[in-house]
């Protein structure tokens, strides 16, 4: 009983990471139907910022935080202006070339200004050390990313579904012209959740760095899990996204304890089953 | 059409007889996920040709790098075809990947090329051409010593926690085989993908199975960040259980990432960065000095510069003649004093002879960690080729 | 994510049919000139040239499902990997090693490859699909992984030495045998996927890619056809790497691998989806390209390639052979 219980712990942590990174990737795929596959390279760039902010210059760590989803957004925004724009509506498999491209050229430059060491944010005295929760120990740094992920969800679900700005990003999705001539300026509205995706990408690339550490190759090394746990979720919806990141990370963890040889089988066999089960999605709305 | 092949040799071979620059073709991966063990080839290399020069008698030492970013057999191959047809080289070397040495093991005898493996750590590799020197480790050489170690502080019970691929498997079996030997009980073998990034679900394991000790072997880099701090954070060093693994997992390059999660973390390898003699020191200087950021060198770097070391005596042996056999009967049976210790190459397998440093992860007056060397096994060959027969 | 009109050729009439087959012969002709070009003006690189002619069978196997079906997928190194290993398990465990048989084996074993595939990825619809993708290459990774007595795992499986070929051309250092060996194996499958894109059945994938639910409503099963069509790509896909097995004596669990699946993927929107021409552009681009970049500067170059994959999407949103082809479209109809 102890064991499922610790086993319960794990698995909610690893999902909630997933969440926080991915979610942003949920955005830009199911909102503003672009297969961004560089979503990878903008939460490490979130990481780089921070880990600079907070090792080199010795920032506390909230400060990092922001910095990183700032500087990472302002890095973003010229890219949005002038190679994003150019590929949203076109077909995916176009979308999928340019995004790649972007990817191999931050992991490039990434090599080239930091080197191909592992970079670390450091962590509060708070988050750091295990906390005692009655039957174990747990991570303090993993009970602070289960608390991110809730605080998350929650604001974009309010976002999205509550706020007139949803509202308008909603009718720019649907239909990009009907809602320019009904006065919503799409423009704006596409390069404003454009800036919450990467936000939330930097975001969960720091808060995720203690388990997926930044180096330069993180751009591409996770981004299968993050396109896997967004498809199976739905793309564009919270919480299909949240759904399929506890599910999945429930999965994952069970495998790898029960069956760690066989952990890549158990996970891919589930996507396959849950896929068959539900061909659009978990909460993938049809099209 | 093999006359034709023949002349072709023959006119090569005429042609490098005279040609007073000698090319040294180095594959390896020098972007991507692996970039900063590629780094570190080029490291050692450099540091060579800087405190010895680029020369060998009348002979100039020109070196091409070839990059395979991950381990790809068919691009390694078609990239030394390249190297050896096309820009002529004289030597092979590099190779981080095993697959990618496997690969190129055919075409040595052909193209008259003999190949010295600066890192690539399957036994098996040296009996697949007689051209083949190795002057790394082998995974056997390097966790063979840690099973004694384990032993000799009274660990009976030990848990082997391995990532599910060729290295780790030789890890596994090299430690199960000399633990048991040494009267030991390996309790349980755990063998995770690759891919695992969240390790708290293996440590539950490891607590559940009673063992005092686990023997973990993961490749260098991000995920053995993950798995040092998931043994922390689980409370397995509180609980007492002894971090075993070969040095893979300690290189200097991600101490300082790792911090004070790694401190007592025993190693068994056959290099520290803090390896302490002058050899070392001018070696050290020197490779900082070519890798540019100090932090980012590694144990690569140290199986680079005595490759390079061998191949100017093959050089030497051969008076710059392309004649791969001589070259490489001329280094069986040479010894020498490298940074990492006492070295020589067995004239058998064609594979280091070196000192096995059992180390603990310390934090250094300075603030930074170091793999400090705590015990000596002296002169130990490869147990992997016997192991196999 | 159906790929709606990427960059289609649009459906000819039959009128065009005599046309047609002299295209084809023009391209055919312009693919053995070039293949000539390439043995007497890089002599020395005849092993990136083989190892391009082996990518693109892999890639033109991928058109057919990607470009003329319409199926998303990152996960078609399965088939491609499963042709190499059915070829390499025949020669190093077998010792079936007369190079023709490998390649039919490895024919055979994409074509299985590519049934499992097929009935996997075709449940899906959109990004679900495209899900179902890595996770099959996942899988097929992961058991060849395992299946190390076979394979030899991570380590490679080496020992591979096919014999001369119908006993007379041996594998040289130089790679010549194989290069030709290859150029002869990609002229005879280009122009049977010439035939078959054309034909009936091809007409029918087509309009599959456009409208599915019209060809269901005409009659004719959605399914199937594509599960065919699947089937055929894994035999094309299979040759590519029973050829890349024979020609450099090795296969990897590289060759099953995700990474493999994407870049196959990206040199078939580079060179523009659809039309088989694109499918070989798309791949001696990115190939030469690589080498290119990669030998000037080991280290950095992937800046280079990722910079040249945007240039593209920017100023040949088409891919290369797509919009090659409609400026050349455009500028006949201006000049009439």
């Amino acid at each position: 009983m102890q064991t499922f219980f610790s086993i319960g712990v794990d698995a909610l942590a690893y999902g909630m990471i997933l969440f926080v990174i991915s979610i942003g990737l949920s955005v830009t795929m199911g909102l503003m139907r672009v297969v961004n596959l560089a979503h990878g390279a903008f939460a490490m760039i979130g990481g780089y910022i921070a880990s600079y902010a907070a090792r080199d210059l010795g920032l506390a760590y909230g400060v990092a935080v922001i910095l990183a989803v700032a500087g990472t957004i302002i890095i973003a925004v010229p890219l949005e202006r002038f190679l994003y724009r150019r590929i949203y509506g076109a077909p995916e498999l176009t979308q999928v070339l340019m995004t790649i491209g972007i990817t191999f050229c931050v992991i490039g430059i990434a090599n080239y200004v930091f080197g191909p060491t592992l970079k670390t944010i450091p962590l509060p005295s708070e988050l750091q050390g295990p906390v005692d929760i009655g039957f174990r120990t747990i991570a303090a740094h993993k009970l602070f990313a289960i608390s991110c992920g809730i605080g998350v969800a929650f604001a974009l679900w309010y976002l999205i579904e509550r706020t007139s700005f949803g509202v308008k990003l909603r009718a720019s999705v649907d239909n990009t012209a009907m809602a320019a001539a009904l006065g919503v300026r799409t423009k704006i509205v596409y390069a404003a959740s454009f800036a919450l995706a990467v936000g939330l990408a930097a975001f969960g690339g720091v808060i995720g760095a203690e388990l997926l550490p930044v180096e330069p190759y993180y751009a591409l090394r996770y981004m299968v899990t993050f396109l896997v746990v967004v498809s199976v979720g739905g793309a564009g919806s919270i919480p299909g996204a949240l759904i399929a990141c506890l599910l999945l990370g429930a999965i994952d963890t069970t495998g790898r304890y029960l069956v760690p040889e066989y952990g890549e089988f158990f996970f891919y066999l589930a996507v396959i089953a849950i896929v068959w089960v539900f061909p659009r999605g978990l909460m993938g709305r049809a099209k | 059409m093999k006359k034709l092949i023949l002349a072709a040799a023959a006119f090569l071979m005429t042609a490098s007889a005279y040609a007073d620059v000698i090319k040294v073709g180095v594959i390896g991966p020098f972007s991507g996920p692996f970039a900063i063990q590629g780094k570190n080839f080029k490291a050692g290399i450099d540091a060579y040709l800087a405190t010895h020069g680029n020369k060998v008698g009348e002979n100039t030492i020109e070196i091409l790098y070839r990059d395979v970013p991950q381990p790809d057999p068919a691009q390694s191959k078609a990239l030394a075809q390249e190297l050896v047809v096309k820009e002529g080289v004289q030597y092979l070397t590099g190779f981080y990947f095993t697959p990618d040495a496997m690969a190129v093991t055919p075409l040595l005898e052909q193209g008259n090329v003999p190949m010295v493996i600066m890192n690539a750590a399957t036994s098996a590799i040296v009996t697949k051409s007689p051209l083949v020197v190795r002057t790394s480790f082998t995974t056997w050489q390097t966790s063979a010593p840690m099973a004694k170690t384990a032993r000799e502080r009274g660990v009976e019970k030990a848990i082997t926690v391995v990532s599910d691929y060729g290295p780790g498997v030789d890890a596994e079996n090299a430690f199960k085989t000399t633990f048991e030997k040494e009267g030991g009980t390996v309790v349980e073998s755990i063998r995770m993908p690759l891919s695992t990034n969240d390790f708290s679900p293996i440590m539950q394991r490891v607590r559940d199975s009673g063992a005092q000790a686990v023997f973990a072997f993961l490749p260098s880099g991000p995920t053995t960040l993950g798995f040092v701090k998931a043994y922390n954070e689980n409370g397995l060093k509180q609980a007492g259980i002894q971090f075993l693994a070969p040095g893979d997992l300690t290189q200097e390059s991600d101490l300082p990432a790792i911090g004070d999660a790694g401190v007592g973390i025993l190693t068994t390898f056959h290099y520290s960065i803090a390896h302490d003699s002058p050899e070392n020191k001018a070696f050290v200087a020197a490779a900082q000095k070519a890798i540019g950021n100090p932090a980012e060198l590694s144990f690569p770097s140290v199986s680079a510069y005595d490759g390079m070391f061998v191949i100017t005596k093959m050089i030497e042996a051969t008076g710059g003649k392309q004649d791969a056999q001589k070259a490489v009967d001329a280094v069986k049976d040479l010894a020498w004093e490298s940074p990492r210790g006492p070295v020589s190459i067995d004239p058998e397998t064609r594979h280091i002879t070196q000192n096995i440093y059992l180390r603990e992860v310390a934090k250094g007056d300075d603030g930074g960690y170091y793999n400090k060397e705590i015990k000596t096994f002296e002169k130990q060959p490869d147990p992997g080729l016997a192991a196999a027969k | 994510m159906t790929i709606s009109n990427t960059s289609a050729t649009p459906i000819r009439p039959l009128a065009g049919v005599g046309n047609n087959w002299l295209r084809d012969l023009a391209g055919i002709a312009i693919i053995l000139a070039a293949a000539v070009a390439g043995y007497f003006l890089f002599p020395n690189n005849l092993a990136l040239l083989t190892r391009m002619i082996a990518i693109m069978l892999f890639v033109l196997s991928l058109d057919l499902v990607t470009g003329y079906c319409g199926v998303a997928t990152l996960g078609h190194a399965a088939l491609f990997g499963s042709g190499a290993y059915a070829a390499g398990i025949a020669a190093a465990h077998f010792g079936i090693t007369e190079p023709l048989t490998m390649v039919a084996i490895g024919a055979l074993g994409g074509a299985i490859a590519g049934l499992v595939s097929g009935v996997v990825i075709l449940r899906g619809h959109g990004l679900a699909q495209l899900v179902l993708s890595i996770a099959i290459i996942h899988l097929f990774h992961e058991a060849a992984n395992k299946a190390s007595a076979y394979t030899g795992g991570s380590d490679g499986l080496a020992g591979i030495s096919p014999e001369p070929i119908l006993g007379l051309f041996a594998f040289d250092l130089w790679g010549r045998t194989a290069y030709v060996f290859g150029i002869i194996l990609l002229v005879v499958i280009f122009f049977l996927l010439r035939i078959l894109v054309r034909s009936p059945f091809g007409m029918l994938c087509r309009g599959i890619r456009q409208d599915p639910v019209r060809v269901s409503a005409m009659g004719a099963s959605v399914k199937s056809t594509l599960l065919k069509m699947y089937v055929i790509s894994g035999l094309v896909a299979g040759v590519g790497g029973g050829f890349n097995a024979v020609s450099t004596q090795v296969v990897g669990l590289d060759s099953l691998s995700f990474t493999n699946s994407a870049e196959a993927l990206v040199m078939l929107v580079l060179g523009g989806t659809g039309t088989l021409y694109g499918a070989l552009i798309g791949t001696i681009v990115f190939i030469g390209v690589e080498d290119l970049v990669s030998a000037a500067n080991p280290f950095h170059w992937l800046t280079i390639v990722g910079a040249l994959l945007i240039a593209v999407v920017l100023f040949a949103p088409k891919g290369l052979y797509g919009t090659a082809a409609a400026i050349i479209e455009r500028y006949r109809k201006d000049g009439r």
